[in-house]
């Protein structure tokens, strides 16, 4: 056994030593995918490394990703988060925890038409950080809440990170979406019960009262959510009915949300642009790594690490339970030092063997992985909404890792939620296909 | 023409050949939603568009590598920072080692882009889908973008040794969008 | 010793594959284990559209791949998914006779050693409807996922809609799409049984899966190991065949079993689709010029 583990130590290793002193983790990957391929295989390296760079650079599922992110930017120009907080405060008022909720509501919201969760972040507190703490909401809780909730952002689809995964392990996106769906909602109404009874047991939450407001002024602020709602409904009612791809949807966003921006007058020439040049940024910085972590998978398959670990995990007479509990710590651990995205493609080659081995749905388990991803988001030391908050309130990362915390607890429960009822995340992708033929 | 002058020449033909290439990667992006929004068109006219996917997917490998080298400068591409910032006053030596590694890798990446075009070109390779594209013409912006990053990173290296610093920003706003 | 790594595109337990995985291990045995050949199921290595390039360029020493998808490359490729042609297993196994020495060539040319070739089971219509000559077939929306296939629709008066295989069973149940051509297997593996109502077996034709060596590594072998190659091929060849004829029987017994009418065509429906074939024959030789058209003479005269 130790043998055949040799090749393990020695991938660690380069890794630890590319990564952790700072090189670009795209490139990284590729550096320890080079030795691991010199060193064991006799195969000429660089033209098989290309071949599989062409391959996953130029992947059809792979267009969604810079559709939605350059969806995502549109809105980020847009008046939608005033909008938002207009529709939703009145509604949330009375509410135990009182407009606390506007920030896991209207990250729920925004969260199904945005694929990351640092866009969540930003498009939602750019508005509800300051309106809450001018009516005197306790501080840690704003934004420890809105750190948590802008998660969902990588649950509720579209998601960068399902994508992703989607595209490493050749699944169906749209199948990935539509599990997402009800796990986010389950994790949003658990933050939102955590937000009531929180405001029951604390003495420091006495925010200012609302004024009231009459029903009908409730549904006349409403019509303040109706362009973003009928953008939810447009991207993921046409992938739910089997109109479109997660491609196609990615494209009915991005017009869509160019119709929303012109219908509010913010659409010009300059926020166009500027959204353009940084989507095709942000997805070149995600197709860098994605091509590193081909050449990874590929290296580590000429070696038979993959199979070797599978079968050794699987030789140890694991549960389904006790893996899951092992691959939590171990993906917990990981999400300290590494975005979301890069963990997920590092990783997938050496896991997915195992969990399809174990019998674990991988649907399921793509859902698993957005939870535990959605975890490293706020977890010190690298988180990337700590770092967003960071610039957004001027607080120490100390003082928002520590607000966020019950949010990572809640999170952690959520993995014993899904664990237990499986058929959250598996139920929906079951019957979209089953559909009557229309 | 003094030394200083000359230098800033080339630093602005070089900046300004990185944005022609994010521009002309916007371009693909933007003719990548095109080709979709027109396969969805025909589908729904009963018409068909042979090789919208395969198409899709050229631009996608184009918009994606003719960006690098801008995205790189922009500081948009991840790396994990908590090393560096440790060194404090000697982070010079761990950006040197960063940039060095950087270096080598994108020559080896570009290296063998160029060979992917040129046995592509000389296998006859051509694409399986309806398109029946020869390879080698799409994998040409790959291959472009590819000897760009390296072209942005032996810069930043030489501007580092140089100037003891480089012209990447680090840019974590920039980075978030991702996540 | 020596290790081989072999990419396959199809998942473990596809009997393509387990029947790599057995002509492997033949060739271990072969050769007193000088030569070990590691199966890479599932497109685990290469995906599948990459493997034919991997072998020729030496980045695998031997690899498996549906050869007509490198039609585009060399008509040659595509002698087996000629529609209407060859129309049963024995008339697909002369056919594959008669361009055995046409792809033996073109293979070496690319640097390619020919081993065996297993088919697929044959290929059948699926409909939402009774379909009893080519005149039921006009309108109905009929994926396309290839230049052959759209010619099909294009003969018959069917409407094109092009569909990637990941999002066929969507396509099908959302009504996007109410007709394909594939084997048995996919409407199984689709439970296509859900959206559509009819299979017609009319064995449209059988694509064959085609095992390969690079030249320079079949070269570097001994002639006791590149003999234990060819005889362990042509062994895999005779069982993945038997194997695939057992398995078509079992995936029209599965589509009937859940309610789908499984039948061979009408005679007049036959007859159009011989029609068919005989224009795209004519059009497949147009393409593949001389060579192609000694392929098909050779193998009508059998
Ligand atoms: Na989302
Ligand atoms: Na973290």
């Amino acid at each position: 056994m130790a043998q055949e583990f040799w090749p393990l130590a020695i991938f660690l290793f380069t890794l630890f030593l590319l990564l952790g002193s700072g090189v670009w983790i795209g490139l990284a990957l590729l550096g320890v995918a080079f030795v691991g391929m010199e060193l064991f295989t006799t195969r000429p390296v660089g033209d098989t490394m290309m071949t599989v760079i062409w391959r996953s650079s130029s992947s059809w599922s792979l267009t969604a990703l810079p559709l939605f992110i350059w969806m995502g930017e549109i809105l980020y120009r847009t008046r939608l988060s005033e909008d938002m907080f207009r529709g939703l405060s009145p509604w949330m008022a009375r509410l135990p925890g009182g407009l606390l909720h506007t920030n896991v509501v209207g990250c729920t919201v925004f969260a199904a038409v945005s694929g990351s969760s640092a866009a969540t972040l930003t498009t939602v507190g750019k508005m509800s950080i300051p309106e809450l703490m001018k009516r005197n909401y306790p501080e840690p809780m704003v934004i420890g809440t809105l750190a948590g909730a802008a998660t969902l952002g990588l649950m509720i689809p579209p998601s960068l990170t399902l994508i992703v995964y989607g595209v490493t392990i050749n699944e169906s996106i749209s199948k990935l979406f539509m599990a997402g769906i009800f796990p986010g909602l389950v994790l949003a109404s658990m933050f939102m019960s955590y937000i009531a009874i929180y405001s029951r047991l604390s003495s420091r939450f006495e925010p200012t009262a609302e004024p009231v407001t009459t029903f009908a002024e409730k549904l006349k602020n409403s019509r303040f959510l109706i362009p973003v709602l009928l953008l939810i409904t447009l991207v993921i009612g046409s992938m739910y009915l089997g109109f479109a791809t997660a491609t196609e949807a990615a494209t009915f966003g991005v017009l869509g949300a160019m119709a929303l921006a012109a219908a509010q007058g913010s659409l010009n020439w300059e926020s166009l642009k500027e959204s353009l040049m940084g989507a095709t940024r942000t997805s070149a910085m995600i197709a860098l790594i994605l091509a590193g972590a081909a050449f990874l998978s590929l290296s580590m398959g000429f070696t038979g690490l993959p199979r070797a670990l599978a079968t050794w995990i699987g030789s140890l007479g694991l549960t389904r339970l006790e893996l899951l509990m092992a691959l939590l710590i171990f993906y917990i651990v990981l999400g300290c030092f590494l975005d979301g995205i890069s963990s997920v493609v590092l990783t997938m080659a050496v896991v997915e063997p195992m969990i399809r081995q174990a019998g674990i749905d991988i649907i399921w388990f793509g859902i698993f992985i957005v939870v535990v991803v959605e975890m490293a988001q706020i977890t010190p030391p690298i988180g990337f909404n700590l770092f967003v908050l960071q610039g957004m309130t001027g607080h120490e990362m100390n003082f928002i890792a520590k607000a966020a915390i019950p949010m990572f607890l809640i999170m952690v429960v959520m993995v014993f939620v899904l664990i237990t009822f499986p058929g959250l995340a598996t139920w929906l992708p079951e019957n979209i296909i089953q559909r009557p033929g229309g | 023409m003094d030394q200083t002058t000359r230098a800033g020449v080339l630093r602005r033909v070089l900046d300004r050949i990185y944005s022609a290439s994010a521009a002309l990667a916007a371009a693909c992006l933007v003719a990548m939603l095109g080709v979709i929004v027109m396969q969805m068109i025909a589908r729904w006219s009963a018409f068909t568009f042979p090789g919208a996917t395969d198409y899709a997917g050229y631009l996608m490998a184009a918009a994606s590598f003719l960006a690098f080298a801008s995205a790189l400068n922009s500081g948009a591409h991840i790396r994990v920072g908590l090393f560096l910032t440790a060194l404090g006053e000697r982070r010079y030596w761990g950006e040197l080692w960063c940039l060095v590694v950087g270096t080598a890798a994108t020559v080896y990446l570009s290296w063998y882009a160029v060979r992917l075009v040129y046995w592509s070109w000389k296998l006859n390779d051509v694409s399986q889908g309806q398109d029946a594209t020869p390879l080698w013409i799409v994998q040409m912006p790959v291959a472009c973008g590819a000897i760009l990053l390296a072209v942005a990173f032996a810069d930043n290296l030489i501007a580092l040794i140089l100037t003891g610093r480089d012209n990447i920003r680090d840019d974590v706003a920039v980075q978030s969008h991702a996540e | 010793a020596e290790t081989w790594d072999m990419p396959m595109a199809y998942p473990a337990t596809n009997y393509h594959t387990e029947n790599g995985v057995t002509f492997a291990e033949c060739v271990t045995e072969g050769t007193g284990g000088a030569l070990e050949i590691v199966v890479h199921p599932n497109g685990s290595l290469f995906s599948g559209s990459d493997i034919k390039r991997a072998v020729q360029t030496g980045q695998a020493p031997i690899g498996e791949r549906l050869l007509s998808a490198h039609a585009n490359e060399n008509p040659m490729f595509g002698f087996d998914s000629i529609p209407f042609l060859a129309t049963s297993f024995d008339d697909s196994d002369k056919l594959a006779a008669a361009a055995h020495d046409a792809i033996v060539a073109a293979l070496d040319e690319q640097n390619l050693v020919y081993v065996y070739s297993v088919p697929w089971p044959p290929q059948g219509f699926y409909f939402k409807k009774e379909v009893n000559a080519v005149a039921d077939m006009s309108g109905v929306k009929f994926r396309a996922y290839n230049a052959a296939t759209a010619r099909i629709a294009e003969l018959a008066g069917m409407t094109p809609v092009q569909i990637e295989a990941a999002e066929l069973s969507q396509a099908l149940a959302t009504g996007v799409a109410e007709s394909f051509i594939s084997s048995g297997s996919t409407g199984v593996d689709s439970k296509v049984w859900e959206s559509l109502t009819h299979f017609y077996d009319v064995q449209a034709w059988l694509p064959r899966n085609t095992i390969f060596v690079n030249k320079d590594s079949f070269n570097g072998l001994d002639e006791g190991a590149q003999a234990a190659i060819m005889d362990c091929g042509a062994k895999a060849a005779a069982s993945g065949e038997a194997r695939a004829k057992e398995l078509t029987d079992q995936y029209l017994k599965t589509l009937a079993e859940n309610g789908m009418t499984v039948a061979a065509p009408s005679d007049e429906l036959k007859e159009g689709l011989k029609g068919f074939g005989a224009t795209m024959t004519e059009e497949w030789i147009a393409a593949a010029g001389d060579a192609g058209k000694a392929v098909v003479d050779a193998y009508q005269a059998q």
